[in-house]
């Protein structure tokens, strides 16, 4: 390799000039190219925003995991679990024959709540029995975010709605 | 009022940080079209800010969600554009660091980023580095410590006027005065200068 031409070496310290513009922008267009952000997301996260004004507690993904059936290789089944400081919520989520997907999930503590399910269509309700468990047998593919309606009563995490992420279905 | 300085530098991009000024000043006041347009306008630039860390991109997705989700909460705290990008990339970047360190996730020891590129199947590579021009660039950055490969990445999807902002966001000031060069870019451009291909 040669030298840098030793006229005029950039130095770290001199303002940023028209070279590093094209530069900075020739780096954008190549990481653009190479790792783009996937180009609904932004849609997807106004999705989330809209929900804002709620009351809220927001549940972030803890582990995901993806099991793909060996037997038959097309079948996938999709395990999330959402931790909040109140509540720790499980799903796993498997595709119907008919193009929905089915969702049975678990919230930890086990309780009674109602659940609702955003959709892109109309949003769908379910509640959790003794055990913590529900299920939404049809859900239509897309965005969907769950939203676990405020405990009625009760001395802790009372009066709250826990919220994932938007998430695809 | 936001720093309104003439667009001398480059039309291409005319004053964008002003521009994020004005919508963040409608968010607070409560405009849902000016806070998606927020987040439309500076997502891909967390999204870099996510993925350099070695994030899938589920989890990148994610993240980016989770950041949006508490930037609402401090709205009333943030009130020009350096604040909000330098909020936001430091958020984001320690979010994505919590995922990466509850999964059971492995970063690589070496945290190459190009090395890290997802793999979009045979001969995509090629289809990227369409031209000369673009394959000396890719060759010259990857000659950068991963640091300066972070950054630059990061900085080339910032507004102009934030670039200070989003390099003291990743502990790497590059100026104290007026945005200088930097020594990853002043690295990368002696790498250019160099380079035996370009004759």
């Amino acid at each position: 390799m040669t030298p840098p031409d030793p006229g005029h070496p950039p130095a770290a310290d001199d303002p940023l000039d028209e070279a590093d513009f094209g530069l900075l922008d020739g780096i954008r267009e190549l990481f653009q190219a190479i790792d783009p952000m996937p180009a609904d997301l932004p849609e997807r996260i106004r999705f989330s925003l809209a929900l804002r004004d709620l009351e809220i507690e927001m549940a972030s993904l803890a582990e995901q995991d993806q099991l793909t059936v060996a037997a038959r290789g097309t079948e996938q089944s999709r395990t999330i679990t959402f931790d909040s400081d109140s509540l720790t919520i499980m799903i796993r989520i498997e595709a119907n024959r008919d193009g929905t997907v089915r969702v049975d999930g678990w919230l930890a503590p086990p309780q009674r709540r109602e659940i609702e399910m955003k959709t892109a269509a109309d949003p769908l309700t379910a509640a959790s029995d003794e055990q913590g468990r529900f299920a939404f047998a049809r859900v239509p593919r897309g965005t969907a975010q769950l939203i676990v309606a405020p405990a009625a009563r009760g001395p802790a995490g009372a009066g709250r709605s826990v919220v994932t992420p938007a998430l695809i279905l | 009022m936001a720093d309104r300085r003439p667009a001398t530098i480059r039309t291409s991009q005319p004053d964008r940080g002003a521009r994020i000024a004005g919508l963040l000043g409608a968010a607070r006041e409560g405009s849902e079209d000016a806070l998606g347009q927020i987040v439309a306008e500076l997502s891909p630039l967390l999204w870099q800010v996510t993925r350099a860390t070695g994030l899938s991109s589920g989890d990148a997705e994610d993240v980016l969600q989770t950041v949006w989700l508490r930037l609402v909460a401090h709205l009333d705290d943030i009130h020009d554009s350096a604040a909000l990008v330098g909020w936001l990339v430091t958020t984001a970047k320690r979010e994505a660091w919590r995922v990466c360190a509850r999964g059971r996730r492995q970063l690589p020891a070496d945290q190459d980023l190009l090395a890290e590129l997802p793999d979009r199947g045979p001969g995509s590579e090629e289809q990227v580095i369409l031209n000369d021009q673009r394959r000396r660039l890719w060759a010259a950055i990857s000659l950068l410590s991963a640091r300066c490969q972070e950054l630059l990445r990061i900085i080339a999807f910032a507004p102009r006027p934030d670039y200070a902002a989003v390099a003291a966001a990743l502990g790497m000031p590059v100026g104290s005065i007026g945005p200088t060069r930097g020594r990853c870019l002043a690295k990368l451009r002696a790498l250019l200068a160099s380079d035996p291909a370009a004759s």
